[in-house]
C-alpha cells in the first residue's frame, strides 16, 4: 500500500472519528442530568487528534526509515551479490531497480537492475504491509482510548486547546530553528574551511583563485579581499550613488511638492521597481546596460580597458532596484519630522526648498541614514544582478568600468558545477556566506537601532 | 449678528467713541472683510481689524473660534494648508499681502511668527537664531552674523543663560528657554510684526511669566499680536483685545475697557466665565 | 519703512526693496524652482527606467511567443514506417511510435521538398512534430499531408531581416532563401504552442516554458503549504498568547532577522541541511519549496502580526465577556477579521518567492531539465532560473525566448500583486 494512500486513509479515519465522537457527545448530553462541560465538537476534535496525530507521526517516521530497511533486505538478497563495489554505481543500479519495481521506468539500462526487481518488490511489499498494519493499529488503539473518554464531565475543550497551544508554540519555534540552522550550517562548514585555509589568509589575502582539487593537490588561493572590495564597490558605492539621490529626491518631491493625485500614482509605480524579480534586472543589466556602459566608457571617456561585464553596469542597475527602499525610508522619515519644524521654517520666510534642505532633511537624517544602511545590506546580499552582469574576475581595481566579482557571485560560482561536497572550494562558499550573513545582520541591527532612536526622539 | 441676546448691547462691535481705535500714524496692518474657508467649512466670517505698531494686541476667544486661523492669515501661513482659502483684504503698510505681486517669503520675514509649542530646529542654539539671517542674506560677514545672533538672544532675554553653550542643541533647552529661542529666532530677521500663537500654552507658570515680561520689553519695537485662551494673560500683556467667537470678531477695544465694560453680551458671558 | 521699527541698538531695519535684496530673492526663487525640478526629474528618471525596462522586455519578448514555420509535404503512406493506424489503438502505442523512424522520414521529405540542403531550413528537432501529428491522428499514416514545421534559427533570423553584424554570406543566402519561400507562400509565422507547452531544449526554436512553469507551480505549492500555516500559527502565537519572556524575545528577533537575511544564505542552508544532511533529491521542487518556505515564512509572520494587531481589543473583550475560550476568540473573531491582511501578506511573500532565483541555483535547480516534472521529487527548474539559464545561452535565438519568459513571469507577478491590492481594498477595515 502506498504511503500516500495510507496517509489518505488515516485522514479519512480521523474524519470518521471526529463525526462519531461528536455524535456520541451530542447524544450524551440530554440523557445526563447536568450540562456537559464541552461542546460536542470539542469531543470530536479530541478523538480526532488522538486518532490522527500519533498515526501520522508514525507514518512520517516510517516514510523516512522504510526505504533504508527495504534496501537492506534487497542487498541481503543473493541477486545483490553481483553488484559492483563502487558506491556510486551501486546506488545507480539500486535506484534503477526501484524505479523498475514501482513501474516508473519501462526498461532497464543495467541488466543487474532487472535481477533485483523481484527482491525489491518482495521487500517493499513486506514492509508495506508491516507499515500499514502498524499505522492502523496505532490509529485504532489511540482513537479507542480517546473515544472511551467521551463523557459529559470530560473537559475535552481544555485538552484540545492545550494541544492547539503547543502547535502554535512549535510553529513559532521554527523561526528559531531556521536561524540556528543557518548559523550552524555556515559555522560548521566554515570551521572545516579554516582547517585548510588560515582565516588570516582568507580575510586579508588579496589573491582569489580557487582551483579544482580534482586535478591537483593545490587548493588555490582564497584571499577574499578582492571579493569584499568588489561587493563594496558595486553595492555600497555605485549602487548608492544612483539610489540615494534618486530615492531621496523622489521622496522629497512626492511628499513635499507633488499634488495628491500625482503622489497616489507615482508612489506605487516606484514600488513596482522593488517588485521586479532580480533575475529580470540581471538580464536587463547584461543585455542592455552593460554594452551601453562599455561603449560609453570606450568611446566617450576613452577607457580602453572597459569590460563588457563591468562593476558600473551591475551597480547602476542595482541602484535602480534599491531606489524604492531608499525612497520609502526617506518618505517615512520625512513624515516623522513634526510639522511644527516645517511651519517654523516657513514662518521665518524660508522657501520650500530651503526648509527641506536646511530643516527637514537634517532633522530626518538619522532615519534616512538608517534606510540607506538597510539598502546597503540589501545591495550587498543581492545575487542575480551581479552574477549576470558583474563578471567573475577577482580584480582589485577602483576602475568601475572593469570587471569585478562579489561575494555572492563567488558563492554561486563555487557551488555550481560538479563538486564533491567537502572540497576547499565548496567550503569556501560557506565561509563567504558566513561573512555575508554577519555583515548584513550587523548592518540591519545598526540601521534598526538608528531608526528606532530617531522615531523615539519625535514621539 | 442675529443672536437675540446681542440686541440689547451697543449698536456695533466698535468702541462707543467715533475715534478710530488705532492711531493712523502707528497703523501697521489692516484687515477688511476677511473670510477663510477650510474646504466647505467657513472658519472666519467677515473679520475687519486694525493692528497698531505701538501696542500689543491680544486675540481671545474659546477654542475653535478662529483666532489662530485668523492669526495665520496675517503672514499667509494658511497657504501651507492646501484646502484653506482666504478672501478679503489684508494690508501691511498699505500693501495688500494677498496681492499676486506680494512675495510671501519677504512677507514672512516682515511678519514673524512664534508657535504654540516651542519648535526649535534640531540644530545648535546659534544655528537656530542664525537660520533666518542666513536664508535672507541679512549678514554680510561672520562677525555681523555673530552680532545679529547675540543681539537677538539679548533681546529675547536668553543670552545670559546660553552664552556659554551656543553650540548646544536648541532642543536640549527647557520649554521656556526653547520658546524664547523661537522668539529670538523670529527677532533675528528684524520683523515688523510678530505673531504669537498661544506662546505660553505649553509652558509652566514661571516660564510663562518670563515670556510675558519679554513681550512687555518688545512692545513698541514690534507690532505684537498674541493669541491666548488665557484671559488673565491677555489682560496682563496687551493694550488692545479682540474677542473672537465662532469665526466672528465680536468685539475689539482697549483691553482695560473690554474686560471691565464689555459692550457685547457674548463678550461679557465669555469673560465672566459662562462659557469657553 | 516705519520709523517705529528703528532699532534702539542702532542696526538699520532691513530694506527689502533694495536692488541687491530683490536680486537675492529672485535667486532664491530660482533655486527653489531648480530644486523642485530635481525632485520631479528623480521621479521621472526612476519611473522612466521602469518603463524602459518593461518596454525592452516586451518589444524583444513578443517575438518569443511566435514561431516561423515552413510547410513540409510528407508522404506517410510511401514512407518506410510500416505501422498501421489500427495498431496505435493498442497498449504498445508509445513504444511503436518511439521506435518508428520519423526522423528519417522528416529528412527525406525535407530533401525532397527543398533540395539537398533542405534540412538546414528546419529546426533540428522538427521531426518530433511528425510523431506528434501521427499520434494525434493515426489515419495520417495512410496518406500524404502538408505539415507546418518549425524553421531553423537561421531562417528565424532571416525572417526578422537580421543579417548579423558582419553580413556573412551564409546569412545573406539564407535571407534570399527566406524571400523565395515567402513568395511561394511556404512560410508563416504562428503562435508558438511549442513555447507554451514544452520543456527546455538546447534548440531555441523548440525550447518551451511549460517545464519551468510547472516546476514553479510545484515549488510554490510546497512553499505555500508550509509557509502559510506555520507563518499564521506563529503570528497568532506571538500576537495573542506569547508570554513576555526571553524565549518570546528570541523568537521575535529571529523572525525579524530572517526577514532581512539575503536570499542566497537560504540557498546555503538548503544545500547544507536538505541536500547534504537529509539527502533529499537534488534539483527537486520539494527542496526548492522547503527552502523558499523558510524564506517566505517571516514575511507572512510579520504581515500576519500586523493584521492581528489591527483587530481592536474591544472585540476580544466582548467575546471573552460572553464566556468564549481563548481559542474560540481566535477562531471565531480574530482570525476571520484579520484574514484579508494575512492573505495580502501571504500573496506578497509568495510573489517574492516566485521571482527568487539565487537560493534555487545552489540547490541544483539550474540543471537542464528537458521534460516537465511530474511530481515534487522530479528534477525541475523554475521560471526565474529558466530565465537565467537561457540568458547564458550563446545561441542568439534564446534572446527573445528569455524576454518572452520574463514577460510570462511578470504577468504572473502582476496578477498576484493585483490580487493582493484587490483583496486589501475590498476587505480592509478601518477601526
Amino acid at each position: 500500500m502506498s504511503l500516500f494512500f495510507l496517509f489518505a486513509l488515516v485522514i479519512g479515519l480521523t474524519a470518521i472519528g471526529w463525526f462519531t465522537a461528536r455524535m456520541r457527545a451530542a447524544q450524551l448530553r440530554p440523557t445526563d442530568g447536568f450540562r456537559a462541560h464541552s461542546l460536542p465538537s470539542y469531543h470530536g476534535w479530541y478523538v480526532a487528534l488522538w486518532l490522527g496525530l500519533p498515526a501520522l507521526i508514525f507514518l512520517a517516521i516510517w516514510a523516512i526509515f522504510s526505504p533504508g530497511l527495504i534496501e537492506q533486505s534487497v542487498l541481503a538478497d543473493p541477486a545483490a551479490q553481483v553488484l559492483p563495489d563502487s558506491e556510486i554505481e551501486r546506488a545507480a543500479i539500486l535506484g534503477e531497480a526501484r524505479a523498475l519495481a514501482d513501474g516508473s521506468l519501462g526498461a532497464a539500462f543495467n541488466p543487474e537492475a532487472e535481477e533485483l526487481v523481484p527482491a525489491y518488490q518482495q521487500a517493499s511489499g513486506f514492509y508495506g504491509i508491516i507499515g500499514t498494519i502498524a499505522t492502523l493499529l496505532l490509529a485504532f488503539a489511540c482513537g479507542a482510548f480517546a473515544f472511551l473518554r467521551v463523557r459529559p464531565d470530560f473537559r475535552a475543550r481544555n485538552r484540545v486547546e492545550r494541544v492547539v497551544m503547543w502547535v502554535l508554540l512549535i510553529a513559532s519555534l521554527i523561526a528559531i530553528l531556521t536561524t540556528v540552522g543557518i548559523v550552524a550550517s555556515l559555522l560548521f562548514e566554515t570551521i572545516r574551511f579554516f582547517d585548510r585555509i588560515s582565516p588570516i589568509e582568507f580575510i586579508f589575502g588579496t589573491q582569489w583563485s580557487p582551483t579544482s582539487t580534482t586535478f591537483s593537490d593545490d587548493p588555490g588561493s582564497f584571499g577574499a579581499i578582492p571579493l569584499f572590495w568588489g561587493t563594496i564597490l558595486i553595492g555600497a558605492i555605485i549602487a548608492m550613488i544612483v539610489a540615494i539621490p534618486l530615492g531621496l529626491m523622489s521622496a522629497v518631491y512626492l511628499t513635499q511638492y507633488a499634488p495628491a493625485r500625482v503622489r497616489s500614482v507615482m508612489k506605487p509605480v516606484l514600488e513596482i521597481l522593488a517588485g521586479v524579480p532580480t533575475v529580470v534586472y540581471g538580464y536587463f543589466a547584461a543585455l542592455t546596460v552593460a554594452p551601453a556602459v562599455r561603449d560609453f566608457a570606450v568611446n566617450v571617456l576613452g577607457v580602453s580597458s572597459a569590460s563588457s561585464e563591468s562593476a558600473m553596469a551591475a551597480g547602476v542597475v542595482m541602484g535602480v532596484m534599491i531606489i524604492p527602499f531608499v525612497s520609502s525610508m526617506a518618505d517615512d522619515s520625512l513624515a516623522a519630522v513634526p510639522s511644527a519644524m516645517r511651519d517654523g521654517s516657513l514662518a521665518m520666510g524660508a522657501t520650500n526648498s530651503e526648509t527641506i534642505k536646511k530643516v527637514l532633511i537634517p532633522a530626518a537624517l538619522p532615519g534616512i541614514v538608517g534606510g540607506v544602511l538597510l539598502a546597503v545590506s540589501r545591495a550587498i546580499g543581492e545575487t542575480m544582478i551581479v552574477v549576470m552582469a558583474a563578471g567573475l574576475a577577482a580584480n582589485l581595481t577602483a576602475n568601475p568600468f572593469e570587471s569585478v566579482t562579489t561575494v555572492t557571485v563567488q558563492i554561486v560560482q563555487l557551488l555550481t558545477g560538479d563538486q564533491e561536497f567537502d572540497s576547499s572550494k565548496t567550503l569556501a562558499a560557506f565561509a563567504l556566506g558566513l561573512v555575508l550573513f554577519i555583515v548584513t545582520l550587523l548592518l540591519n541591527i545598526i540601521a534598526l537601532g538608528v531608526v528606532k532612536r530617531f522615531r523615539e526622539a519625535y514621539e | 449678528m442675529n443672536d437675540a441676546t446681542d440686541t440689547q448691547a451697543a449698536p456695533e462691535a466698535k468702541p462707543a467713541t467715533d475715534e478710530p481705535l488705532v492711531d493712523p500714524a502707528s497703523l501697521k496692518m489692516t484687515a477688511r472683510n476677511v473670510d477663510v474657508y477650510y474646504g466647505d467649512k467657513q472658519a472666519i466670517d467677515d473679520v475687519s481689524i486694525d493692528i497698531g505698531m505701538d501696542n500689543v494686541t491680544a486675540f481671545i476667544g474659546p477654542s475653535g473660534c478662529g483666532k489662530s486661523t485668523f492669526l495665520r492669515t496675517l503672514n499667509r501661513m494658511n497657504d501651507t494648508i492646501p484646502i484653506a482659502r482666504t478672501s478679503g483684504q489684508i494690508e501691511l503698510d498699505g500693501e495688500d499681502i494677498y496681492d499676486p505681486d506680494m512675495d510671501v517669503v519677504q512677507l514672512r520675514a516682515r511678519v514673524g511668527m512664534v508657535f504654540q509649542k516651542p519648535n526649535p530646529f534640531p540644530k545648535s542654539i546659534y544655528e537656530n537664531v542664525a537660520y533666518g539671517p542666513r536664508i535672507h542674506g541679512l549678514a554680510g560677514s561672520k562677525s555681523e552674523l555673530d552680532q545679529i545672533v547675540e543681539k537677538s538672544l539679548i533681546r529675547a532675554g536668553l543670552f545670559e543663560e546660553v552664552k556659554d553653550r551656543l553650540d548646544d542643541s536648541g532642543t536640549a533647552l527647557s520649554g521656556g528657554q526653547q520658546q524664547r529661542l523661537c522668539i529670538a529666532r523670529a527677532i533675528a530677521v528684524d520683523p515688523e510684526v510678530i505673531l504669537m500663537d498661544e506662546p505660553c500654552s505649553a509652558l509652566d507658570p514661571i516660564a510663562t511669566a518670563k515670556i510675558e515680561e519679554l513681550i512687555h520689553e518688545l512692545r513698541g519695537k514690534y507690532a505684537i499680536v498674541i493669541v491666548t485662551h488665557n484671559m488673565q494673560q491677555a489682560a496682563r500683556v496687551s493694550q488692545r483685545t479682540a474677542f473672537f467667537h465662532l469665526g466672528n470678531l465680536v468685539e475689539y477695544g482697549e483691553t482695560s475697557e473690554l474686560f471691565t465694560n464689555p459692550h457685547q453680551e457674548r463678550t461679557k458671558d465669555y469673560i465672566t466665565g459662562r462659557y469657553g | 519703512m516705519n520709523a517705529t521699527t528703528a532699532s534702539t541698538d542702532g542696526r538699520q531695519p532691513t530694506d527689502w526693496k533694495t536692488d541687491a535684496m530683490q536680486r537675492r530673492i529672485r535667486a532664491r526663487y530660482r533655486a527653489e524652482k531648480r530644486f523642485r525640478f530635481y525632485g520631479l526629474a528623480a521621479v521621472f528618471l526612476s519611473a522612466g527606467f521602469l518603463a524602459f525596462l518593461l518596454f525592452t522586455m516586451v518589444s524583444s519578448g513578443a517575438r518569443g511567443f511566435t514561431q516561423v514555420q515552413i510547410a513540409l509535404p510528407v508522404d506517410f503512406a510511401a514512407s518506410n514506417i510500416v505501422i498501421e493506424p489500427e495498431q496505435l489503438d493498442g497498449n504498445d502505442r508509445e513504444q511503436l511510435l518511439a521506435l518508428a523512424d520519423f526522423q528519417g522520414l522528416a529528412q527525406e521529405s525535407m530533401v525532397a521538398a527543398y533540395g539537398d540542403d533542405g534540412q538546414a531550413l528546419f529546426s533540428n528537432g522538427a521531426w518530433v512534430q511528425l510523431r506528434n501529428a501521427v499520434s494525434d491522428d493515426p489515419t495520417l499514416l495512410n496518406r500524404s499531408e502538408v505539415i507546418w514545421m518549425p524553421a531553423s534559427t537561421e531562417i528565424d533570423f532571416a525572417a526578422r531581416g537580421d543579417a548579423g553584424e558582419n553580413q556573412s554570406e551564409e546569412r545573406l543566402a539564407m535571407m534570399e532563401r527566406y524571400q523565395a519561400l515567402e513568395e511561394a507562400g511556404q512560410v508563416r509565422s504562428a503562435l508558438s504552442w511549442t513555447f507554451l507547452t514544452m520543456g527546455d531544449s538546447s534548440d531555441p526554436t523548440l525550447a518551451g516554458i511549460w517545464g519551468a512553469l510547472k516546476g514553479s507551480l510545484f515549488t510554490m505549492l510546497v512553499t505555500l503549504a508550509l509557509a502559510f500555516p506555520i507563518g499564521v500559527l506563529a503570528a497568532v502565537y506571538l500576537e495573542e498568547y506569547a508570554p513576555q519572556n526571553r524565549w518570546t524575545d528570541i523568537i521575535e528577533v529571529s523572525i525579524n532577522n530572517l526577514a532581512a537575511v539575503p536570499s542566497i544564505i537560504f540557498g546555503l542552508l538548503g544545500l547544507a541541511i536538505f541536500l547534504n544532511t537529509f539527502h533529499l533529491p537534488r534539483s527537486a521542487a520539494i527542496v526548492g519549496g522547503l527552502t523558499l518556505a523558510l524564506m517566505t515564512m517571516p514575511v507572512i509572520v510579520i504581515a500576519g502580526r500586523n493584521a492581528i494587531k489591527s483587530v481592536p481589543p474591544s472585540i476580544r473583550d466582548a467575546a471573552l465577556g460572553v464566556g468564549a475560550s481563548p481559542v474560540q476568540v481566535l477562531t471565531h473573531h480574530v482570525l476571520p477579521l484579520s484574514l484579508p491582511g494575512i492573505l495580502t501578506g501571504t500573496i506578497i511573500g509568495m510573489s517574492r518567492a516566485l521571482g527568487e532565483t539565487a537560493p534555487l541555483l545552489l540547490i541544483g535547480m539550474r540543471a537542464f531539465v528537458p521534460s516537465p516534472p511530474d511530481g515534487l521529487t522530479d528534477p525541475a527548474t523554475v521560471l526565474p532560473v529558466q530565465i537565467f539559464l537561457w540568458s547564458d545561452e550563446l545561441n542568439p535565438g534564446f534572446v527573445e525566448k528569455t524576454s518572452a519568459a520574463i514577460i510570462v513571469l511578470l504577468v504572473f507577478l502582476l496578477v498576484m500583486n493585483g490580487l493582493a491590492i484587490w483583496l486589501r481594498n475590498k476587505y480592509e477595515q478601518r477601526w
